[in-house]
């Protein structure tokens, strides 16, 4: 009836370059730099003494007020483009800024610990009744 | 993926989900489990989630996809781990569209000054509109019992609004809390305890039934037997339940049951002993007049003494000197009541979680 877009899965911004293309994506960052001509912004995030960097096409979600150094959410689909890699092409660009990611890195991984943990678990429920 | 291996010959008969607590709250379960729960054959629009039965979700996320019709909007909403359709109807202070020119006469009479209660209700409606309203990328909390449509799940909002969440505090905290609820009520299987604890049942039923004695008439101290004729009615009907079988009897039972009651009365501190000796005397801890002048007393010697002036007395420290003056027996419960009931009665002050202090 109605066309549900994929679900956007949480992913860590040091994580979005292995994905491959047309995955869905719900990721973070600091907005460094925006190319209105191009329709290119860039995220930054660190993580174990090192600068990741997302770039993000924001054709979908313009005119949005860019505020350089602050916190985006980003949600949205991978694209491989030449000579840059992994980009994900927005459908939701929100500004968080003041978002606490040290906790919101935290909410991620506990989620998917649950979800790694009640798969564990299952795995253990199914086999014996495999077996039988 | 749980629910789909559902057998429907397990679904639990449709007599006990009341018994359930899960069955009249709204679960905060992820979109991908109310995706995924297998709709009861019994009654179509009730689903199991790891044999829990579900009709009322509560879902937060973000609005990703968006349809507005006369009566109600269609939002699709994103949590990270599924997308769902949400239908929302409009309510009728929605419908009503606002007329331009007449709000724009009233308008003037608010400029005037003063207070304009028909200007104010526009503009909370106009509030509450805004709140209903949302775009895509906001974010939104979704309550409602879930329906499948066309072999498509939805939810019925029953309530819905916009969150205002500049920071992602709130999706930040629902990410911890769900799985927390998970591991504590959706994934534990739920179990009818009928039999085995009629033990314990009765135990704390003798145990309130002398509490309410006590507090009723004010008893300061009493002896067993005193009180051991209250609980009498619950050997009584014990024994009738159990009359075939061969076992201690009735007065047995009963001094069994007393003792375990005084047992517990005096863990929670609510009696003591004052004197160990052989006549059985319990005080009752908050009804102990003298034992409360003697607490007060030993906080307001000690809070003029400058190690304690600042912060107050600690309780251990309270405790070893209700010993060493008062009675050997009063235990760590016992001077907690007396402390509790002490500051109710702003006798004294407690400066922090284990600190009092007496002016």
């Amino acid at each position: 009836m109605s066309m549900l877009p994929p679900t956007a899965v949480f992913r860590l911004p040091w994580e979005v370059d292995s994905m491959t293309e047309g995955e869905s994506v719900r990721t973070f960052g600091r907005l460094v730099c925006y190319q209105p001509d191009e329709s290119r912004a860039t995220l930054t995030a660190q993580h174990a003494s090192k600068e990741h960097r997302v770039f993000v096409q924001t054709q979908f979600v313009e005119p949005f007020n860019p505020i350089i150094g602050a916190q985006y959410l980003v949600l949205g689909e991978t694209e491989m483009y030449e000579g840059v890699g992994v980009m994900v092409r927005a459908r939701v660009l929100n500004c968080v800024d003041g978002v606490n990611t040290a906790l919101l890195q935290k909410a991620i991984t506990e989620q998917r610990s649950f979800f790694a943990e009640r798969e564990c678990k299952q795995g253990e429920v199914t086999q014996p009744q495999d077996v039988t | 993926m749980q629910a789909a291996a559902m057998d429907p010959a397990d679904e639990p008969p449709a007599m006990l989900w009341g018994m359930d607590p899960i069955f009249s709250a709204f679960a905060r379960l992820f979109v991908r489990d109310i995706l995924q729960m297998t709709e009861s054959i019994q009654v179509p629009g009730i689903y199991f989630y790891n044999l829990h039965p579900i009709y009322k979700v509560d879902v937060l996320g973000i609005v990703v996809y968006k349809r507005e019709r006369d009566d109600f909007f269609c939002y699709g909403v994103d949590d990270g781990t599924g997308v769902i359709n949400c239908l929302c109807w409009k309510s009728n202070l929605l419908k009503e569209e606002e007329d331009p020119s007449k709000s724009g006469t009233k308008h003037s009479d608010a400029a005037e000054g003063g207070f304009d209660p028909v200007a104010e209700l526009r503009k909370l409606r106009q509030k509450q509109r805004k709140r209903c309203h949302l775009e895509i990328g906001e974010l939104i909390r979704v309550r409602g019992p879930v329906k499948t449509s066309r072999q498509q799940r939805e939810i019925m909002a029953s309530t819905y609004y916009k969150v205002d969440d500049p920071v992602m505090a709130v999706q930040i905290a629902w990410m911890m809390e769900v799985p927390q609820l998970y591991r504590l009520f959706y994934d534990k299987r739920f179990q009818l305890d009928v039999a085995g604890d009629s033990a314990e049942t009765s135990l704390s039923k003798a145990t309130n039934v002398i509490k309410d004695f006590l507090k009723q008439r004010l008893v300061a101290k009493f002896r067993p037997y005193d009180v051991q004729d209250l609980l009498q009615p619950l050997i009584s009907s014990r024994l009738q339940a159990q009359e075939a079988v061969a076992g201690p009897s009735g007065c047995q039972q009963l001094n069994q049951l007393l003792k375990e009651v005084l047992q517990v009365l005096q863990d929670e501190g609510t009696v003591y002993r004052k004197v160990k000796s052989q006549d059985e005397v319990y005080h009752v801890t908050i009804q102990d007049k003298d034992l409360l002048i003697a607490v007060k007393d030993i906080i307001r010697e000690d809070s003029k003494r400058e190690k304690y002036a600042e912060k107050g007395c600690h309780i251990l420290h309270i405790l070893s000197a209700v010993r060493q003056r008062y009675s050997l027996n009063v235990s760590k419960a016992a001077l907690e009541l007396v402390l509790q009931t002490l500051e109710c009665d702003s006798d004294i002050v407690s400066t922090s979680d284990s600190h009092y202090i007496a002016f």
